[in-house]
Order: C-alpha cells, then sequence, then structure tokens
C-alpha cells in the first residue's frame, strides 16, 4: 500500500520533470549517467536551474571547475561546456577521483558545509 | 508440576549439612563469596562469565539432564545459572535456602566430568565453575557430611579411609602371604629405595577390597617388575579433597604422595584403576602445588597393563571367554586419553569387546564420580536414578552380546555397580586387574 | 537534517568506532595483565598447535558431534555469523563511505546478494529469538539480555534494509540505521557480544588443554 503510493507520487513527480523539461529545455532533469557502464544505483534527479536559484549560486566553476596540472583550481575558469566524463574517467587517477566518486564528493561536500541538499545515499538516488 | 517435585526433593540435605546452614548469615555468605571470587579467581572465570551465549548447547552432554527428560535445571547451563551466574548477579547476597540448592546441584548433580567440555562451542569449562562453586560451599563449611569426613580423613591420616598406619602395612603383608600361596617367592617390597616404580593404591583398597593389592603384586611378580610401595604416608593417591573445594589439604595430600615417591627415589609413580586419583596427581593437585606437570613421572594402570601386555611382560594363557563392554571413564579419557590403550588392553585380555554408543570420549559419565558417591547413601536415589541414560547405554551394550562391564576405575566400578543394580541390567563388574589376574600366564613353580 | 546526519556520521560514528576498537583493545591488555596475576599457569598450557586445532574444528560447519547433533542450528548460526561479519565490510554503500573518505576501497557484494544476506542476518535472529522461547532448555537459560543483545544485533540490519529499499523514508532511515550500527559497534566489547573476540581464547585453552595435556579431543 505504501510502496504504491510511493510508486504513484514518483511516477507523478517523474512525469511533472518531463513536463518541465519541455518547457525548458536547457534545465537538466536527471544528472546524465550514461557514462557508467552499468549503474548500481538509478540515476539523480537533478534540476539545474531551480537547484542554483534554490542554492543561489551563480559561479558555474563552483561545479564545473577547472584544475591545473598541479591540482590547484583555476579560479577563473570553468568547464560548463564539457561533460564531467570528459576529465573524470571511471575510477581514480593520480590526480582526479573516478568520476562517481566526483560527483559525490562535489555534491556532498558543498551540502555538508552549507548544511542544506541531500546528504544520505537514499536523498539521491530515489528507488 | 515439575518444578514443586524439584524444589520437593531439594529441600532435605543431610543433618550435618543442615546444621551447617543453619550456622549461616547472610553477611558470612557474601563475605565468603566475595573472598572466593576476589581472590581465587580470575581472567578464565570472568571469560567464561562473559563468553557463555546463553545457547543451551551444552545441555545434551549431561546424563543428569538426559536422565530427566531434559529438564534444564539439569542442563550444565542451567546448573551454573541456579548457582554461579545467580551468586555473581546478587553480588553474593543469597539466603540459606539458595545455599542449600546450591550444595545439592555441586555435590550432587554434577560429576565434573566435563562432558559438557566438548559441547560448548567456545570450551567453557563448567566443571571449572562448579569446582568455584564447591569451593565456596567448602569455605562456608557446608559439604556433604560424608565427603567432608573423607576430607577430614584425609587431613588427618593422609588417607581417604581413616586407615591407621599399623593397618596399611598389616595389610600389605597379609596380602603378601596369601599371595604366597600362589607364588611362593612373592614379595610386596616396602620402602625399596631406589625401586623403578612406585605402586600406589586409593585406601579404599586396603579398606575393603585387599584383593586388588594381592592382584597387583601377582601381575608385578610375574612381569619381574622392580617395584616398592610406600610405608609410611603418601602410599594412598586418592583424594576427596580435591572435590570438596579443600584445595589446601588437596595440596597437603599430594606433596605427602610425591614426596613419598622423592623419599624412595623411584623413576616413576604406577597408579591402580583409579580416575580421581590421577585427575588429582597429575591435573589438578600438582597444579595446586606449583608443577605443570607432576614431578614425578605418573603411569595410569591402563597405560601400565598396556605396556605390560605390549612388551609380553606379562602373556595371556587363555582370553577371557565372555564378551565385554568397556567404560571410558572421564579422568583418564577426557583427562588422560587413555582409550586407545584401554581397548588395546581389552582386545589382547578378551575375546570379545562390545563398545558402548556413545564412546571414548563422548562415553556417559557413570555417575558417582566427582566425589557425587562420596555424599553418601542420602543421595544415593538421586544419583542412580539421575543416571539412567546409563542403564540404557549398559542395556544396549548387553543387547549386542556383552556379559561383562569393565570399569577401569574405582569411582566407575562403584557407580555402575549401583546402576547395573538399580536397573537389573545384569552385567558382570570387572576391573582390568580382575581379568588380568584369571587369564595371565603365572609362574610354574610353587 | 543535515546537522544531525552530520552529528551522526561524523563525531557519533568516531565515537562509537573509538568505544569498538579501544574497548577491544583495553579487553585484551585486560586479558593479558589478568592472565599474569593469578592464574599465570594458564599461559603454560597454551599450545599454538593444539589451540588453532580446536578453533579450526569448531569453525567447520559439523565438524564436531555437537554441530552434527544440530543440523539446523549449525546451518543458521553459520550462515547467520557469516552474513552478519560479510555484509557491512564489503555493502558497496559502506565502501563508497569509505573511498570517498580515505580513498580506500576493495571488492563489493552485487547489491541484490547484499540485500539477501541483510534478509538472513534479521530472519537469523528472529529464529534465534524464538528458539529462545520455544526451547525448554534454551528458556531456562535465557534473560532479557539475550533479547535485548539479538535486537542490538538485528537493528542496523533492520535499518539498513529500509534505508537501502527506501521504504519509511529513506533520510530518517539511514540516520536510525548509523544509529544502530554504532549501538552495535559499542557494545560489543562490554557485553557478552565480545564472544566474537573471546571465543578464540576460550577455545584455544580448552583446546591446548585437551591436546596437550589431556591427549583427548575436544569435540
Amino acid at each position: 500500500m505504501k510502496k504504491s503510493i510511493i510508486l504513484i507520487v514518483m511516477l507523478l513527480s517523474v512525469a511533472a520533470l518531463l513536463a518541465g523539461a519541455a518547457l525548458c529545455q536547457d534545465d537538466l532533469e536527471y544528472l546524465d549517467n550514461e557514462a557508467f557502464e552499468d549503474p548500481r544505483r538509478p540515476a539523480v534527479p537533478f534540476s539545474h536551474d531551480t537547484h542554483n536559484q534554490t542554492a543561489e549560486l551563480d559561479d558555474c566553476a563552483q561545479c564545473h571547475h577547472v584544475y591545473d596540472e598541479d591540482g590547484q583550481k583555476i579560479e577563473d575558469e570553468s568547464s560548463e561546456d564539457q561533460a564531467c566524463a570528459d576529465c573524470h574517467g571511471l575510477d581514480d587517477d593520480e590526480q582526479k577521483p573516478g568520476l562517481m566518486k566526483a560527483y559525490h564528493l562535489n555534491c556532498k561536500t558543498c551540502h555538508i558545509s552549507s548544511r542544506k541538499g541531500p546528504v544520505a545515499c537514499g536523498q539521491c538516488h530515489p528507488k | 508440576m515439575s518444578e514443586a517435585q524439584n524444589l520437593d526433593n531439594k529441600n532435605q540435605l543431610d543433618t550435618a549439612t543442615e546444621a551447617g546452614i543453619s550456622r549461616l548469615t547472610p553477611e558470612k555468605i557474601k563475605k565468603v563469596v566475595d573472598c572466593v571470587i576476589k581472590r581465587e579467581t580470575g581472567v578464565r572465570f570472568e571469560t567464561y562469565m562473559q563468553t557463555c551465549i546463553h545457547c543451551g548447547l551444552c545441555s545434551e552432554a549431561c546424563h543428569f539432564y538426559l536422565s530427566h527428560d531434559n529438564d534444564p535445571h539439569y542442563s550444565p547451563a542451567g546448573k551454573i545459572k541456579q548457582t554461579i551466574w545467580e551468586l555473581i548477579k546478587r553480588k553474593g547476597n543469597v539466603d540459606r535456602d539458595f545455599i542449600r540448592r546450591a550444595v545439592r546441584i555441586a555435590h550432587t548433580e554434577c560429576n565434573l566430568c566435563k562432558r559438557c567440555a566438548l559441547y560448548c562451542p567456545f570450551g567453557i569449562d563448567i566443571a571449572y565453575m562448579m569446582l568455584v562453586m564447591r569451593r565456596i560451599l567448602h569455605k562456608l563449611a557446608v559439604t556433604p557430611l560424608y565427603i567432608q569426613d573423607t576430607a577430614h580423613s584425609h587431613s588427618v591420616t593422609m588417607n581417604q579411609m581413616w586407615v591407621k598406619g599399623d593397618e596399611w602395612v598389616d595389610t600389605v603383608q597379609w596380602q603378601e602371604e596369601e599371595a604366597q600361596d600362589e607364588i611362593y617367592n612373592l614379595r610386596i617390597p616396602l620402602e625399596k629405595h631406589g625401586s623403578e616404580i612406585m605402586y600406589s593404591v586409593i585406601a579404599p583398597e586396603p579398606k575393603f577390597q585387599a584383593q586388588l593389592i594381592y592382584q597387583a603384586a601377582i601381575i608385578m611378580n610375574t612381569a619381574g617388575i622392580d617395584w616398592t610401595m610406600p610405608a609410611g604416608v603418601g602410599w594412598d593417591n586418592s583424594d576427596m579433597a580435591m572435590y570438596t573445594g579443600d584445595n589446601e589439604i588437596m595440596g597437603r595430600v599430594k606433596r605427602a604422595h610425591f614426596e613419598a615417591a622423592s623419599r624412595l627415589k623411584v623413576k616413576k609413580i604406577v597408579m591402580g584403576e583409579c580416575g580421581h586419583a590421577y585427575r588429582s596427581v597429575a591435573d589438578m593437585g600438582n597444579r595446586w602445588l606449583g608443577w605443570s606437570m607432576p614431578p614425578v613421572p605418573v603411569v595410569h594402570a591402563i597405560e601400565f597393563y598396556y605396556d605390560l601386555l605390549k612388551s609380553g611382560k606379562i602373556k595371556i594363557a587363555k582370553k577371557y571367554e565372555k564378551p565385554v563392554t568397556l567404560h571410558d571413564p572421564c579422568n583418564v579419557v577426557r583427562g588422560a586419553g587413555l582409550h586407545e590403550k584401554a581397548r588395546y588392553v581389552a582386545n589382547q585380555l578378551c575375546d570379545k569387546v562390545v563398545e558402548m554408543i556413545p564412546n571414548r570420549e563422548h562415553n556417559y559419565c557413570c555417575g558417582a564420580g566427582g566425589g557425587v558417591i562420596n555424599c553418601g547413601p542420602a543421595f544415593k536415589l538421586s544419583r542412580t536414578e539421575g543416571n539412567s541414560v546409563k542403564a540404557e547405554q549398559l542395556f544396549n551394550a548387553k543387547s549386542r552380546g556383552a556379559m561383562t562391564l569393565i570399569a577401569p576405575c574405582h569411582n566407575c566400578h562403584s557407580g555402575l555397580h549401583d546402576i547395573v543394580h538399580h536397573y537389573e541390567v545384569g552385567l558382570e563388574l570387572k576391573f582390568f586387574s580382575d581379568i588380568i589376574y584369571e587369564c595371565m600366564e603365572k609362574p610354574e613353580d610353587k | 537534517m543535515n546537522v544531525i546526519y552530520q552529528f551522526v556520521a561524523g563525531p557519533l560514528a568516531w565515537a562509537a568506532f573509538i568505544l569498538f576498537l579501544s574497548g577491544i583493545f583495553l579487553r585484551m591488555i585486560q586479558l593479558f595483565v589478568k592472565v599474569n596475576q593469578p592464574e599465570k599457569f594458564l599461559l603454560h598450557y597454551f599450545s599454538l598447535r593444539y589451540g588453532l586445532r580446536s578453533i579450526i574444528r569448531w569453525l567447520t560447519p559439523f565438524a564436531t558431534t555437537n554441530w552434527r547433533k544440530h543440523p539446523v542450528f549449525t546451518v543458521v548460526t553459520f550462515i547467520f555469523h557469516g552474513c552478519l561479519l560479510i555484509t557491512p565490510v564489503f555493502l558497496s554503500g559502506h565502501v563508497v563511505l569509505i573511498d570517498e573518505a580515505w580513498s580506500l576501497s576493495w571488492w563489493t557484494l552485487p547489491d541484490g546478494l547484499a540485500d539477501l544476506m541483510t534478509l538472513i542476518v534479521i530472519g537469523s535472529c528472529v529464529f534465534f529469538g524464538i528458539r529462545r522461547i520455544v526451547r525448554p532448555e534454551v528458556r531456562f537459560v535465557t534473560d532479557a539480555s539475550d533479547f535485548i543483545l539479538l535486537v542490538i544485533v538485528a537493528a542496523p540490519f533492520i535499518t539498513g534494509f529500509l534505508a537501502y529499499n527506501q521504504w519509511f523514508g529513506a533520510t530518517w532511515m539511514t540516520i536510525a540505521h548509523m544509529l544502530s550500527g554504532q549501538i552495535l559497534l559499542a557494545a560489543i566489547p562490554f557485553t557478552r557480544l565480545n564472544h566474537i573476540i573471546l571465543f578464540f581464547f576460550s577455545r584455544a585453552y580448552m583446546g591446548s588443554e585437551f591436546g596437550k595435556v589431556r591427549h583427548a579431543r575436544d569435540w
């Protein structure tokens, strides 16, 4: 019973999100998880603009960061023209965390320090 | 209903023990409990208390439990729960009724046979826990009368049966004379310094089983053993103080025994067919005195007979014809691993050996050991009725042909005797030495 | 919410691990100090060979008489203990968190299998609980603490299962999961759950006594 209610709510919200996507083209509805060969958790629903408005984020480089070869973040550059997976491979390499860890660290570090936004597994990966 | 029955038969102990209980005060009980737990127990006791997960898997190890239709009051952990656990939980604040029940449980419903040690997944030594309980009861002076009397005898005479010094020597010389009818030059050498072997017995032998000394003399003389027996204290290897928790007397008795051996400058001690004496000499008494292993090598009769047969020092003229079954005594099987040697001896002596089921380390206890039979006639019925599973095991061996029951241990012998009679099993009881004496080749010349 | 999450996932988690590890450490110190006090002789009888013989024998299903006497219990207890130890260590969610914190990672269980193993742990706890009530010889030696221990053990698995499957609210369930896991960890050294560690000592001692002194089997 409870599960079916959750299911209906989820379906409705997916429908609403899809409708929103139709209206607003550059608003991502799910974070792109195609780079993962066989994702073990559901994709993360994410409305880019809503998120940034709510979080009052102006600086693209906050998430779309660029690091130099010494591992220093370059302050005035951003990388929104690239996909995360262009830099981050599936596994960690010497300088960069792997794609999943990059996502987790990027989102959770900010959510924890700002004390807002999801942090527990099921909050971002709803079934 | 079973609860009522249990309480009913747990109401009375013998009068002397009841008198001891009537003198107890809560303060005294607490003081003694605190003293024993704090000063005499350590990491082992604590670990056992903390590790037991209350799984109940030890239950089926216990013949009392099995014989009482799986009444949990008789399971090993159940008995510890009613004694030690409760004592610790209440920090020693228990009343006389509790102590009365503890006396009955610790002294008459546990044989310290350690079969449960083979069943506990954690290897908790439940018999040791029960000995701690007995130690507390000893310090409270509420040890059952008969076994306490035995401990007194140890203390006064250094033997178990109030045998006086001259009585011992008289008895040995009497048996020597008797045996000379059979072997004219037979000797029972007393106080022969530098012999290879000191032969020691338990006090019931000179007291009322003198023929066992006779048989031993025949065997020793036939095999040409360089042996001796002490004329003074130390000839008795038995030790009931060990079972009353009177470790101090246990230590004195064992010291006298070892000192006799070193006074006689023997290479080793050979002991008769007794289980608890072996436990006392080679397990508990030596440790109390500070020897990890006995200071003089100790050879149990089973091992001794094994060596004699194996080396051909005694030969069997005609094998014992009746099919026999062999009882594995706890103290020399779970206690010393002599089960395979016992089988060798049995097979050398007898035409047919029928195994009991279970056997070897898993054999059921006789119900008498651990000082239980020594608590006296007041508890005889509860002892025999508390071991119907042994009777079933014997009946089963009998149904497969066994006619004679070999019990190479004095306590087992007496306990099985009671069981055989109570349940009318109809097996004839023998020591190994009985059969060796009967079947061996003896010197021709008279 | 994030504050609570952070508190539970941060300081509380540290506290639980510190209690767990230092508790075990202190227990061991205590064990070795105490063994040297009135019962120094225990060390004398210790034998690595026979200690290990006994431990291995008893950690092998059906290798002892008593395991064979209780086949259902044996199967349940071995699978239970296996799942109990393996699931949390090789759970992908846990490994991901450890990887994020310390860049350490290892092989993980497929999620479906982990879910099944979690259910086995919960089911086994129910089995043990029922056994405590139904079997007279177990009921007699059971007290309230035994049920409390079962609940402490089952709780992280129940909440973990619910949090993963996101029933009754994943967020709060995740927090409840962390809390109950921390209670379990912290409880191990200070309750009879420390049989996890003491098993090896009591078993090894009995094995040594039987092997080295008594020349008999202890199984």
